[in-house]
């Protein structure tokens, strides 16, 4: 039975190695909030994050997930409150909401390694998820907002450390 | 006369066409509800609850809990009822909670007699009956207050959940009212139509941004759709579908290599009485996984039926010949006589416009989970048509549909998608041939090949001028599949003009504009191939997305024949004579501010730029919002075209939440841009081609324009913003691109080759 470190926690589940890993977090630990958009990789609804970088979860097999950290938007944050889940709010980002985990999924990913991203460098970071309602322009918004929020905080963190 | 039609309507809004849709008993769509207590979602509510209305309830901590009977798509409109109600109850908003209606009766629209969610319809048919709930609480609990303080009930103020008497200054909470139990009275219908409502500027709550109720929800992943439904013992059915859109039968089904598929149950080929699939077979097992393994070891033989050789090709070409006949299809619109006008007019246009068939795709794939208790058929799916579908799932079980209990969930996109019912016919089947709860998940592929799509259509559009340049005759035939017909309930159609017999409204809804044309023509002609082939859907904006097309594109074209500037001859054309006294107006003044926002006519663009307008009424003449908008685009020598900024303006009358109007807005906007310009769905050998996003390929962020969404708030009722704005983008845009470059593309979308072809031509 192979073992899965999500969220932080171990836990065993029962599935052949070539299952997608998104249907062994959806069905087996019925975490619901990473979603199936396309099956191919090809729409973003489904992103998590291995090690901290955004992966298609429908195109991950479980063997390729074994050993590795695996995020999904329950474990993001304790109570929901990473900078960009508060900008996604700040901001109403979502209607529909469904493809709304898998965006901010792989927002994370990029402001992880970057908290001053450039428009261009956002676009280029999130083309590859789609939003059938259309809510583009707030998510460029939600993430410019939420990237400004991390540098606050890490001035502020860095003030406090250096007092 | 539907019993459940409810007397509230908005008397000054004409919608008698509508207002006892399905309740007529012979369409059989009837539904009865099947006793109390049987519908977990709405478990009856604690005694202490305090219950003015069928439409929310108070309970003795304050929290105020509004059932919202209205699919919930992501427009917010559960939220937007939560804020009708506590703008008359005198709630606080962050009292406020929302949660969705079963198919019970009782949550039925209050004008539309049935529960379904469209035609951007909701918030004005509702506006009235939530208002006047939310006062017939304030009124109950403020009487209950006054016996409580021993004060008089008309020295009291009710603001934020709160009930103060200014004089003694007392004051009691709602929930210290509801607590007390003394709030009981009731309303009669006719108490409730007495009651005065509050006059536009007293409102505290209507005309503010508040944040919408499930927004919370949908960025920690814990908003729960149809396709994240788990109950007990429930299994998973995979869809294998036919490789014809429509009429394939299943010769054979070979289960043989299913059987290794570990975990594999069974493979269930429908029986749909209901007509609403054809061919179709689930495979169940106990992962979605192993069902879908198991569903592509199914070996299975089809007779591909009578629509197996067609394509897109052939529908258009019939569609052709329709229109060529003089006695097809039936008349929409018939003043005075555009054929004698041609023979004595000065300059005759004359114009063909195509769309191709276009794929709703919301981002949930299409789903249902189906669960047979005792004698209740329990239906779990994100459905914007309860009443309907949860008779097709009563059909496709051959029970009746006062055992069916609909339980809604958020829906992950709607888009008229799931105006349908599809999706109930395998889930139910599947769970009544395995004896155990089934959840069916479309794949991608499934979802796109098996769309109930918007139809293609062809148009023919003929316009005369006279010697002075006035448009003195148009005629108009619209050729396609007819999508609402297809429901086969009666009363959603329309009497034609010429008697000959009732038309599908929803397919020619806007070509009834507010122009002034002395002679005007509109044709409904029904493509049965492509009815056949295609069973079509109502796609977001419905008819108006393809008539405004036409219409849109020949007013410009009727300008530059005439030598005058497009936006200009629109407001000639809208001069508010006779029938389109007051829209007229409102859609000029909304096309001016479009005009004044975006420098039309001030601006100077460079080579290769330019910016073109369009106004519509959609979505009906009797449920219009005025809308209008300025693209301007860029086109490269390529024919590429580049959208720089959408200027889109929206006469709303009165707006509830203006945040949620301004999303609204800008997603319909660039859902128009999308279906101009990068959505294509063709049909051939029978069937869809495109099956997944690399082949059908809505907008992306990088191709995202600047959008400036303006609404107009002007005090009159509220009307509608989930579609309208998607109908006036794709005419603004043509229009633009023959401004920059010279080049009239008539067909949709709008790619580079017909821009290049055009260019030379």
């Amino acid at each position: 039975m192979p073992n899965l470190n999500i969220n932080g926690r171990n836990m065993s589940v029962e599935a052949a190695n070539d299952t997608p890993l998104l249907w062994v977090i959806r069905e087996q630990l019925q975490m619901t909030g990473t979603k199936f958009g396309c099956g191919a990789g090809l729409c973003g609804a489904c992103t998590v994050h291995l090690n901290g970088e955004a992966v298609r979860s429908c195109q991950t097999s479980l063997a390729d997930a074994v050993g590795k950290k695996i995020t999904t938007i329950e474990g993001l944050s304790a109570k929901g409150e990473h900078p960009l889940q508060k900008a996604w709010v700040a901001e109403q980002v979502p209607q529909c909401g469904y493809c709304q985990s898998g965006q901010i999924m792989q927002a994370a990913a990029l402001l992880s390694k970057n908290t001053n991203p450039t428009k261009e460098e956002v676009v280029a970071h999130m083309d590859g998820n789609l939003c059938r309602c259309m809510t583009y322009s707030r998510i460029q918004k939600a993430i410019m907002r939420a990237a400004s929020d991390m540098r606050t905080a890490s001035a502020t963190g860095s003030e406090r450390r250096a007092t | 006369m539907n019993k459940h039609v409810k007397n509230l309507a908005p008397e000054t809004t004409d919608l008698s066409r509508r207002s006892f849709l399905v309740g007529t008993a012979a369409t059989g769509l009837v539904l009865g509800y099947a006793g109390s207590g049987i519908d977990q979602a709405l478990a009856a509510p604690a005694p202490a609850n305090f219950e003015p209305s069928v439409w929310y309830a108070i309970a003795p901590d304050g929290l105020v809990t509004v059932t919202c009977g209205k699919a919930d798509m992501g427009q917010h409109v559960a939220s937007t009822m939560a804020q009708i109600v506590a703008e008359e109850l005198g709630a606080n908003w962050k009292d406020m909670r929302v949660q969705l209606a079963s198919n019970d009766p009782k949550f039925n629209d209050p004008v539309l007699g049935a529960q379904i969610t469209g035609g951007s319809w909701s918030t004005m048919m509702n506006f009235d009956a939530m208002s006047r709930a939310g006062a017939a609480g304030r009124i109950a609990l403020t009487e209950a207050a006054a016996a409580s303080m021993g004060v008089p009930a008309g020295e009291l103020v009710v603001r934020d959940s709160k009930i103060s008497h200014p004089k003694s200054k007392k004051s009691m909470s709602f929930a210290e009212v509801v607590k007390s139990g003394k709030a009981t009275k009731t309303f009669t219908a006719d108490d409730l139509k007495a009651i005065k409502l509050k006059s536009p500027d007293q409102y505290t709550m209507i005309g503010v941004s508040v944040p919408q109720l499930d927004i919370p929800l949908k960025v920690n992943g814990t908003a729960k759709y149809g396709i994240d439904v788990m109950l007990p013992g429930m299994v998973y059915g995979a869809l294998v579908t036919p490789p014809v859109r429509y009429g394939a039968t299943v010769k054979s089904v070979d289960d043989s290599a299913a059987k290794k598929v570990p975990g594999f149950i069974k493979a269930v080929t429908l029986d749909d009485k209901t007509t609403t699939t054809t061919g179709w077979v689930v495979a169940v097992a106990n992962t979605y996984a192993n069902a879908k393994k198991a569903a592509a070891a199914l070996k299975i033989d089809y007779d591909g039926g009578p629509n197996a050789k067609l394509s897109s090709e052939s529908l258009l070409t019939e569609a052709k010949r329709l229109q060529g006949l003089s006695d097809s299809g039936q008349f929409f619109v018939k003043d005075g006589d555009p054929n004698a006008a041609f023979g004595t007019a000065a300059k005759v246009l004359e114009a063909e416009y195509t769309t191709n068939i276009n794929i709703h795709a919301p981002m949930e794939p299409m789903n249902a989970t189906a669960e047979f208790k005792g004698d209740i058929l329990h239906i779990y799916s994100g459905n914007q048509f309860a009443t309907r579908s949860g008779a097709i799932a009563a059909g496709a079980a051959g029970i009746d549909p006062k055992f069916v209990v609909m339980h809604q969930m958020w829906l992950g996109g709607g888009f008229g998608r799931r105006l349908d019912a599809d999706m109930m016919v395998p889930a139910v089947q599947a769970a009544k041939a395995v004896g155990k709860p089934v959840k069916v998940i479309y794949t991608r592929e499934n979802d796109m090949t098996m769309d109930f799509s918007r139809p293609l259509t062809y148009q023919k559009v003929k316009a005369g001028v006279d010697g002075d340049g006035k448009l003195v005759a148009l005629s108009h035939d619209v050729v396609s599949a007819w999508p609402t017909q297809r429901w086969g309930i009666p009363d959603f159609l329309s009497p034609s003009v010429d008697k000959k017999g009732p038309l599908d409204a929803f397919t020619v809804n806007g070509s009834d504009f507010f122009y002034t044309v002395p002679n005007h023509y509109v044709r409904a002609i029904k493509n049965e191939m492509a009815h056949n082939a295609t069973p079509s859907g109502q796609l977001r904006s419905v008819a108006p997305g393809w008539t405004f097309w036409a219409v849109e594109s020949m007013v410009d074209e009727i300008a530059h024949a005439t030598g005058k500037d497009p936006a200009l001859l629109r407001v000639e054309l809208l001069d508010g004579k006779g029938k389109n006294d007051g829209g007229a107006q409102r859609l000029r003044n909304t096309l001016l501010a479009a005009m004044g926002l975006a420098g039309y006519g001030t601006k100077k663009l460079p080579k290769g730029e330019g910016m073109g307008v369009a106004c519509v009424s959609s979505q009906e003449r009797a449920t219009a919002s005025w809308t209008a908008c300025v693209a301007h685009v860029a086109v490269a020598p390529s024919g590429e075209v580049t959208v720089k900024k959408l200027t889109v303006a929206t006469d709303v009358g009165t707006q509830v939440n203006p945040d949620g109007i301004r999303a609204q807005v800008e997603g319909a906007a660039l859902w128009g841009m999308s279906l101009a310009l990068f959505e294509k769905a063709t049909l051939k050998d029978g069937g869809i081609e495109q099956t997944n996003f690399d082949s059908y390929t809505p907008l992306r962020m990088s191709q995202l324009p600047e959008v400036a969404v303006n609404v107009i708030a002007n005090g009159e009722k509220a009307t509608g913003v989930g579609e309208p704005a998607v109908t006036v983008v794709a005419p603004a845009i043509g229009n633009a691109v023959f401004n920059a470059v010279g080049a009239r593309v008539r067909g949709l979308p709008i790619t580079a080759e017909a821009v290049k072809a055009a260019m030379k031509a």
